[in-house]
């Protein structure tokens, strides 16, 4: 899956409950990536207004990429059981700016 | 092609290394300083970057604080803030000033960004801040914000002005933040590799240094050793001498002297110096002079050593410490000289001092004359006979004879007295202080010293000398006259008798000049032709009748008038003019001779006889002129006799051999040969057997006296009856009386010759005698007396 200003393009189902995430931020700005289990991209957010409060949004967090630099590849390993799930971006504004995706896992 | 490496003296190479390695610090520090410098530069503009892009952070959020304030009605101009926001943001991208805020900070001037991220984040950002204050203006104006196109990709869905401006700010904000945290991390990483840099500039000049060191140590190691190696090895010898005395040689000086180190180390050198050299070696070794000295050292043989040394004076050279002598071994050279010098003054056959030798100590003694008034006397001695031996008995009896004359002379002299071989058979004799008294006794000691006669070669030969003696009265004077006044009563001595000495007097002098003189005009005298040939008939004692003439030289000088031949021919002999005029002579009388002979009036037989001189049978050629000289006149050589002396013919080694072998065959072509002055001389019968002689002339010293004297009739009779045992002729000399006539004629005599019968006269004189001869036999004799 590739990350960019301010997209996130990955597929939108798998059929493994065991997912790799093979992240590739194509910049030119730092993107972090988080996996939260929701029905849909509308999320709480903060009370700045600009990043999802993911305080609240804890439990439901399966997993954190931390901020990746223009041109790097990180990956992420998942276990995720079938269900809905958001990938966002959560750096200031990068969320309401359109970094968001969903993920159907079979 | 191959080039040897040439030899490098150690200052020269320590040096190059020493500079190499201050050459490489230098180098080394001025890339550290300029590395460092530039990088400080560098860091210093991207700190001025870094906050350039932190502040756009805060511009963006204060940007949206004004448009709100400003929408509120409150005083706020949000268009500065975006104006600086989007200067900044382009300085960053593109270079070029960086607005202050508000008076906060001052203008900062950026260069262009560089780097691929940093740019793409910075256009970013400049994008965003078009879309924020884009987005601002259109809230500030009322107008609907969902219809500005938003340029930096991003997917904004919310609707309210505020919250879309806020969301924009962030988002400029964000990549604001990650631009510069990415100038820093790149500053960082210069920073880091600055380090880096300086670290390995240090580590390379610190292995640079280390290799250069290490060259150097180790050209300082070769060249001790090579220097080592060349003091121990060379010929050249080393000393060094410090306060307790020799401190080093080096193994040329033991080697040399055959002797251990420790015997020359400390005061024991001071033993092995000479002992008439030690002041001057102790002083040199102290004080460092002289700077050139030359000394004697002992070696283990006994044997002095000589050596000349330079002296250099180290002893404040905190290295040396000392005086060094480097010296060399001049031991060899110091013998040859002294050889060369003692056979440059002394004879090399007897020892004594030579002429050079003679003169010096002569001119010595004369200066010391010149200031004492001393008196000094020379002799010159020849010894009598001496030619006779050499020629006789050969060189090497003539050499024999010399030593051990030199010997008699010596044992005869005081030890101060110089004695010296002047040349040949001419000794000369320094006497210091002597007066005429005390140089006449030595003068009869050297007489009587020969008085006993020498053995040589198994022969007793009796000698005498003639000395010559010169007295100097004391003050100035010159060695030549002294030795050619010498010379003179020497001659005087020689012509007063032999075997006796004379003391030189002034009218020697004049005679001396006379006989010089003589010489001038005697070669004069042959270019101008006066000198002629005349004829002494010689007579049959049977019948009376001219059978032979004597050919006789003679000159009639336009200054002197007559001149005997006693006068002029020594001198001819002496200075090499009897060649020509002997030449001259058998010419002349070959011509005469053969103009008799074809006027007819010659009778049978006859003979002209020309003598021939010592010098002329030993200078060669000899058959050959003679040769010559009947072809010139065609003259039978029968009509031809040669007179030689019996030296001449008894002469040993080449020349004799040469002049024999000519006689010889002259003999065998028809030319008579006669002994002149038989009796006389040192001929063998050996030689006379062996030699083909036709007549012997009997001296005229035995004739003279053959009338009254029992004993010179008896050696006439004698030499008469030998020549007839060999089948020789025998004529008479110096006929002068009618009573010697009849007692040769009785002694047994063939032949006569003398003033009773004719003077040697002129040719045409001659001619009417043979005129006359022809026409009467017997009346010849009768004629000729009167």
């Amino acid at each position: 899956m590739t990350e960019g200003d301010f997209h996130i393009k990955a597929p939108k189902r798998v059929s493994s409950s065991d997912v790799r995430l093979l992240v590739h931020n194509r910049g030119p700005d730092a993107h972090e990536l988080i996996v939260l289990r929701a029905r849909n991209s509308h999320l709480p957010l903060r009370p700045d207004g600009t990043t999802v409060d993911e305080e609240a949004l804890e439990r439901a967090t399966v997993g954190i990429l931390e901020s990746g630099a223009p041109g790097s590849v990180r990956q992420l390993l998942l276990h995720l059981p079938p269900g809905r799930y958001v990938l966002i971006c959560n750096m200031s504004g990068h969320f309401l700016g359109g970094m968001h995706t969903e993920l159907v896992v079979q | 092609m191959h080039r040897g490496r040439a030899f490098r003296p150690f200052t020269a190479r320590g040096r190059g290394v020493i500079a190499a390695i201050l050459l490489t610090f230098a180098l080394f520090s001025a890339i550290s300083v300029f590395v460092t410098i530039s990088a400080t530069g560098r860091s210093q503009h991207r700190a001025s970057v870094v906050e350039v892009a932190a502040r756009q952070r805060m511009l963006a959020e204060r940007y949206v604080q004004e448009v709100l304030l400003a929408r509120a009605g409150a005083q706020a101009d949000p268009s500065y803030t975006a104006s600086v926001l989007a200067s900044s943001a382009g300085a960053l991208l593109d270079g070029g000033t960086a607005p202050g805020v508000n008076g906060d900070d001052d203008e900062t001037k950026l260069s262009a960004a560089s780097g691929t991220v940093v740019r793409r984040q910075l256009k970013q950002e400049r994008r965003l801040v078009a879309d924020l204050t884009a987005t601002g203006n259109a809230l500030l104006a009322g107008r609907p914000v969902t219809t500005i196109p938003l340029t930096a990709h991003e997917r904004v869905t919310i609707v309210d002005p505020v919250e879309r401006l806020r969301v924009l700010a962030a988002l400029t904000a964000n990549v604001s933040l990650n631009a510069a945290r990415t100038i820093a991390i790149r500053a960082d990483a210069n920073i880091s590799n600055l380090i880096t840099l300086q670290v390995a500039l240090g580590i390379a000049g610190l292995l640079m240094s280390l290799l250069l060191a290490f060259a150097l140590i180790a050209a300082t190691r070769r060249q001790t050793a090579h220097f080592r190696s060349l003091v121990t090895s060379s010929t050249d010898l080393v000393l060094v001498f410090g306060s307790g005395g020799c401190r080093y040689v080096s193994q040329s000086v033991t080697r040399m002297l055959d002797r251990p180190e420790k015997d020359m180390l400390g005061d024991g050198f001071g033993r092995c110096v000479h002992p008439d050299d030690r002041v001057q070696v102790n002083a040199a070794a102290a004080h460092g002079e002289p700077h050139q000295i030359v000394f004697r050292l002992l070696d283990k043989f006994e044997e002095w050593r000589h050596l000349e040394a330079n002296v250099t004076n180290l002893q404040h050279d905190r290295r040396v410490q000392g005086v060094v002598l480097n010296a060399r071994d001049i031991t060899e050279r110091i013998e040859l000289e002294e050889e060369l010098t003692h056979q440059a003054f002394h004879d090399g056959l007897t020892g004594l001092a030579n002429r050079a030798l003679f003169r010096d100590r002569l001119d010595q003694s004369l200066a010391r004359s010149e200031r004492s008034r001393e008196t000094l006397a020379v002799l010159l001695v020849d010894l009598d006979g001496f030619k006779q031996v050499n020629d006789g008995l050969g060189h090497d009896a003539g050499d024999q004879l010399l030593q051990q004359v030199a010997k008699r002379f010596a044992d005869v002299i005081r030890p101060s007295d110089t004695l010296a071989r002047l040349g040949g058979d001419e000794f000369a004799l320094l006497l210091e202080g002597a007066n005429e008294s005390g140089a006449l006794v030595i003068a009869q000691r050297l007489l009587e010293c020969l008085s006993k006669p020498v053995n040589i070669a198994d022969r007793l030969l009796a000698l005498g000398t003639s000395i010559g003696i010169v007295l100097h009265p004391g003050g100035p004077g010159e060695s030549e006259d002294l030795i050619r006044h010498a010379d003179l009563a020497m001659y005087e001595a020689k012509g007063a008798g032999r075997g006796r000495y004379e003391v030189f007097h002034h009218d020697m002098a004049r005679e001396f000049g006379e006989l010089l003189g003589l010489e001038h005009e005697l070669r004069q005298g042959l270019e101008q032709g006066e000198f002629s040939v005349h004829y002494q008939p010689e007579i049959d004692l049977d019948t009376q009748t001219i059978v032979g003439v004597e050919a006789l030289v003679r000159w009639n000088s336009p200054t002197r008038g007559d001149v005997p031949p006693i006068r002029f021919i020594p001198i001819a002999e002496s200075t090499g003019l009897i060649m020509p005029l002997g030449e001259f002579v058998l010419a002349e009388a070959c011509r005469q001779t053969a103009e008799w002979c074809r006027e007819g009036l010659l009778p049978d037989p006859f003979v002209t006889w020309v003598n021939l001189s010592g010098k002329q049978l030993s200078h060669g050629g000899i058959g050959e002129l003679v040769q010559d000289a009947l072809e010139a006149e065609g003259l039978p050589p029968s009509l031809l006799g040669l007179e030689v002396t019996e030296t001449a013919i008894v002469v040993e080694g080449p020349a004799g051999d040469r002049a024999r072998a000519a006689l010889e065959d002259l003999h065998d072509r028809g030319v008579r040969i006669a002994i002149d002055d038989f009796g006389t001389g040192f001929s063998s019968l050996g030689h006379l057997r062996r030699f083909p002689v036709d007549m012997i002339k009997v001296d005229r010293s035995f004739v003279q006296g053959v009338e009254h004297d029992t004993k010179d009739a008896a050696i006439t009779a004698n030499l008469t009856s030998l020549a007839h045992a060999l089948g020789l002729t025998a004529i008479a000399e110096g006929i002068e009386t009618e009573g010697q006539l009849a007692s040769v004629r009785e002694l047994g005599c063939d032949l006569a010759q003398g003033y009773l019968f004719g003077r040697p006269m002129p040719a045409e004189k001659m001619t009417g005698l043979l005129a006359d001869d022809a026409d009467s036999p017997s009346a010849e004799r009768q004629r000729a007396s009167a």
